[in-house]
């Protein structure tokens, strides 16, 4: 029987909603500083070149350029990662792509600042650069970093594929690519700043991990922790991009050394050209399956591109290893992947983290088999996958809450009614339908790493609460939902909670706003300083109540004697009066509350261990037709069906499956970023309304016993699964399938083409 | 900036505004640095984004495409100008209820370009409320939110929603 929650699993309104809506000033290009001074950053002019010199006596001369900073003003450490540390706020000695920054202009005005950019002289000596990753891995290639460009690899090795695959009927090997993509976040990056009276660095930043960016800043600059603070200012979407420093560094520097009000807004193409991008990955992946359909072996060689910088790399490259075998149980695993350095825009999170690549593999071999042997995708899926007590590729046996069954079930009937009204016969000469399936899963949180989340909970003397947090709420809600987790375990109405949010100062670390981890992992963190805070409150219930602990319970405000027949005055207190006397008792009001999920690092041999501690799974159904003669790829529908362990606010839930299912419709379709080729939003597009069609979400609650109120997350495995139930789809309507994303208009029209298609076919009626 | 300037007059959120501006600049870049309402977005600067619009004479306008001098006599709604002092606009409430607001970057675009929608025809069918938020792009929501924000807002409207 599912529990009975007063707050949990209800839709409130989201906060901040208000202020964004009546157009309040909370973003932080909105924000008003007396008299600020304007940065801008110079990019480098080459993919790879050391730089000779930089003479910045013409552009100093400008009217209104206040300063240019370079490397050598940088008063601390000039080098940033968060994993790695490998990519220089500023360039010193060479440039490894277009992105870098050469310098930073501070100037009165946006105009001299241009101009300021425009004078600077940098005399650079060109290297020969690399752009492909599988050059950039021969022993030849040009040297992106000194320990050369390969950064890191990931193994996980059981069983014997080798051998597993000669067993089976049906074997099946190819090769898959993805392309670059930008985030697209609809508020380019953007921050500010000033010197507080008391010498504090203060800079508000558009970020989804204040923590870290503190941390960085403070490295960078060489000072102490309080001498700095971060305030995320409201962000306009971030989807892993706003996880690496974007301004807060530069602002960070500028107001070390001038000690004024600063702001830094990156117009959409310095967003373009400067930020973050989703990995390219070419993968190769041999599956085998017996005459049953039961996935027997996988052997995977994965190769991410990182561009000129680590960022969050590494985690993509290992998120990915462990992510291809889907959500099948298969016993021999072999998989390989490798995280290079090439001199590209660098590469880092993106929603997903290497899933939505891989799993666009996964879904097309599992397809590739179902034909093969003759087999109906999604009976083949249910055959394979996980289940209560089954083993992964890395030898983690699930012990609960794996609901990739149920959602494989739950988009059955839909799944039926499409293939039982004809869906794949031709209506039209030119036209095919075709229907497809995409599963996955998430692992929660980082990969086999430690990732902690703190908060703190503070009632004072007259029983008012505060909740302090680190987690960056970007836009997808978490605010809201810390609150509820927060007033349910103590029995008040979220909008009682004060909140206190991503401000270094008053917060403390909640790590990254990424890996789908806050619900899981800050929620816990919350629930445990609530539960601190609770105890305090009960034990002081339990004297004046003189009841047991069993008995008490928190509502509305007071601890309550439970299963009392009357409402009795005398069976209840409130937090004031409770919170009076703790406090003159000098016992703690404020309480600090810790989660960190139990994860078992991988072995660097062999990949064995638990990277985490639960996973999301999913499964979308894609409805499309597909104009022969174009290459246009018409979208019906989506059924996308989603395990989130217990939803805490159905309709943020809904709305990160609807917003990851139109993101992965651009992954699937639209979406490729081109170096230097991607300049503008004209050169790069997403979906608008008019590319998403109807989609039907459905929620699955197969409850997390470790998670907050059953909950885990589901942020990115709202994206993962639209693209290869797309590409299923494009492929049972052409009979011809595609190997490289995004499938665009020239793609599918040469898929129709060596599929035969192209030309007018038979049309069944009736 | 063009160091000629224009003087305009022009009606702003039903208050007469009078400004002198640099005859280069947009309307965008005036109503946010000169006039300091913050709700108009800058997205892209170049017309792909919508999320500067703003309505001028009642049509909805990409902000960041027009010369503020356009501005010179026309009645110029921003979406501070939505809500009174009895609260929030139909409209706004709509999307409050709805969660039409995850990020809300791109919500003051959207709400510009429904209110102008809404003005000319008050009961618009799916389509139409597509073709007039096709420009509005918004990168968090997948739109379902937005559409069923709207689609309410206009089932409920009984004319104050072009108000
Ligand atoms: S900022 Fe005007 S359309 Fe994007
Ligand atoms: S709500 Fe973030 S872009 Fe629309």
């Amino acid at each position: 029987m599912k529990p009975e929650y007063n707050v949990i699993g209800k839709s409130l309104p989201r906060t901040g909603s208000v202020d964004r809506l009546r157009g309040a000033p909370v973003f932080a290009a909105d924000i008003q500083l007396e008299n600020p001074l304007i940065l801008k950053a110079l990019r480098s002019a080459h993919d790879h070149a050391e730089v000779v010199a930089i003479d910045v006596s013409k552009a100093l001369a400008i009217e209104g350029v206040v300063r240019i900073f370079t490397a050598a003003d940088i008063p601390g450490k000039n080098l940033l990662g968060i994993i790695n540390k490998d990519q220089p706020l500023l360039a010193t000695d060479k440039v490894r792509s277009r992105s870098d920054a050469v310098a930073l202009v501070a100037a009165e005005t946006e105009s001299a600042a241009h101009e300021a950019l425009a004078a600077i002289s940098v005399t650079y000596n060109p290297l020969p650069s690399v752009t492909d990753p599988f050059e950039a891995l021969k022993t030849d290639a040009p040297k992106i970093h000194p320990k050369g460009n390969l950064l890191f690899s990931r193994k996980i090795r059981q069983g014997d594929a080798e051998a597993a695959f000669a067993g089976c009927a049906s074997v099946i090997e190819k090769t898959y690519r993805t392309s670059m993509i930008e985030h697209n976040y609809l508020e380019p990056d953007a921050g500010a700043g000033f010197v507080d009276t008391d010498g504090t660095l203060v800079i508000y930043a558009s970020t989804q991990n204040p923590h870290y960016d503190h941390k960085e800043v403070v490295t960078l600059l060489g000072l102490g922790d309080n001498q700095v603070r971060i305030i995320q200012a409201a962000t306009g979407g971030g989807f892993g991009s706003k996880l690496d420093l974007n301004v807060q560094g530069f602002i960070g520097l500028a107001l070390f050394h001038l000690k004024r009000p600063v702001r830094h807004v990156y117009t959409r193409e310095e967003a373009y050209l400067a930020t973050a991008k989703r990995h390219p990955l070419t993968l190769t992946v041999k599956t085998g399956a017996d005459a049953d359909g039961r996935l027997k072996a996988i052997k995977a060689h994965i190769v991410c591109d990182t561009g000129a910088y680590g960022s969050y790399g590494i985690a993509v490259a290992s998120r990915s290893a462990v992510h291809v075998t889907g959500p099948y149980e298969i016993e021999h695993v072999d998989i390989e992947s490798y995280c290079v350095y090439t001199n590209k825009p660098f590469c880092g999170a993106m929603r997903g983290f290497g899933a939505p690549q891989v799993a666009f593999a996964h879904e097309s071999q599992i397809d590739l088999h179902a034909r093969d042997l003759g087999m109906d995708p999604l009976d083949i899926r249910l055959k394979n996958c996980l289940r209560v007590g089954s083993k992964t590729g890395t030898g983690q046996v699930l012990t609960a809450s794996v609901g990739i069954g149920e959602c494989l079930e739950a988009v059955k009937p839909y799944y039926r009614e499409a293939l039982e009204s004809g869906v794949s016969a031709p209506t039209h000469p030119f036209r095919r339908r075709g229907i497809g399936l995409g599963a996955m899963w998430y692992g929660i949180g980082n990969t086999g790493v430690q990732n902690p989340s703190t908060a703190g909970i503070e009632m004072d003397p007259e029983g008012h609460i505060t909740l302090f947090t680190g987690c960056a709420d970007i836009g997808q809600g978490s605010t809201t939902v810390l609150a509820q987790i927060a007033a349910e375990t103590l029995g008040v109405q979220p909008a009682e909670i004060r909140m206190v949010v991503g401000d270094t100062k008053y917060t403390t670390n909640a790590g990254a706003t990424s890996a789908s981890r806050q619900t899981y992992i800050s929620g816990n963190a919350v629930k445990d300083a609530c539960q601190k805070l609770g105890d305090v409150l009960m034990t002081e219930a339990i004297n004046r109540l003189h009841s047991p602990k069993d008995s008490l319970v928190f509502q509305d405000g007071h601890v309550v004697i439970k299963a009392g027949p009357e409402n009795r005055p005398e069976d209840r207190i409130d937090f004031p009066c409770l919170a009076k006397r703790i406090h003159a008792k000098g016992v703690p009001l404020f309480w600090q509350g810790y989660f960190d999920p139990e994860t078992i690092p991988l072995d660097p041999e062999t990949g064995a261990g638990s990277p985490y501690a639960t996973y999301a799974f999913a499964c979308h159904l894609a409805l499309l037709e597909v104009d022969t003669l174009t290459g246009q790829v018409t979208l019906e529908k989506l059924v996308a069906a989603h395990d989130v362990g217990q939803a805490i606010h159905p309709e943020n839930v809904i709305g990160q499956i609807c917003g990851g299912a139109a993101m992965g419709i651009g992954f699937a379709l639209m979406e490729e970023f081109e170096p230097q080729k991607t300049v503008s939003m004209k050169d790069y597009h997403i979906p608008t309304c008019a590319d998403v069609p109807t989609v039907i979400p459905i929620i699955v609650e197969s409850a997390e016993p470790s998670g907050p109120y059953g909950a885990k997350g589901v942020g990115e495995p709202a994206l993962i699964p639209t693209a290869p139930a797309i590409i299923n789809a494009i492929a049972r309507a052409l009979g011809e399938r595609i190997y490289h994303l995004p499938a665009n208009l020239e793609r599918v029209l040469a898929a129709s083409i060596s599929s035969g298609h192209f030309g007018p076919q038979e049309v069944t009626h009736g | 900036m063009d160091p000629k300037t224009v003087h305009i007059e022009f009606t702003l959120n039903g208050s007469p505004r009078s400004l002198e501006i640099p005859g280069a600049a947009s309307a965008l870049w005036v109503i946010r640095n000169l006039i300091g309402l913050k709700g108009a977005k800058e997205g892209c600067g170049i017309g792909e984004c919508g999320a500067c619009t703003i309505e001028v004479d009642g049509k909805a306008v990409n902000s960041c495409l027009m010369l503020a001098a356009q501005l010179d006599g026309a009645d110029v709604l921003t979406v501070e100008g939505l809500a009174s002092e009895d609260g929030l606009h139909p409209l706004q409430s709509s999307f409050l209820e709805h969660h039409g607001v995850q990020c809300g970057f791109c919500t003051p675009g959207l709400l510009m370009s429904t209110h102008a929608l809404l003005k000319e025809n008050p009961h618009p069918d799916h389509a139409q409320v597509s073709k007039a938020i096709a420009g509005n792009l918004c990168r968090c929501t997948g739109y379902r939110q937005i559409f069923a924000s709207i689609e309410d807002a206009v089932k409920h409207n009984s004319g104050e929603a072009a108000q």
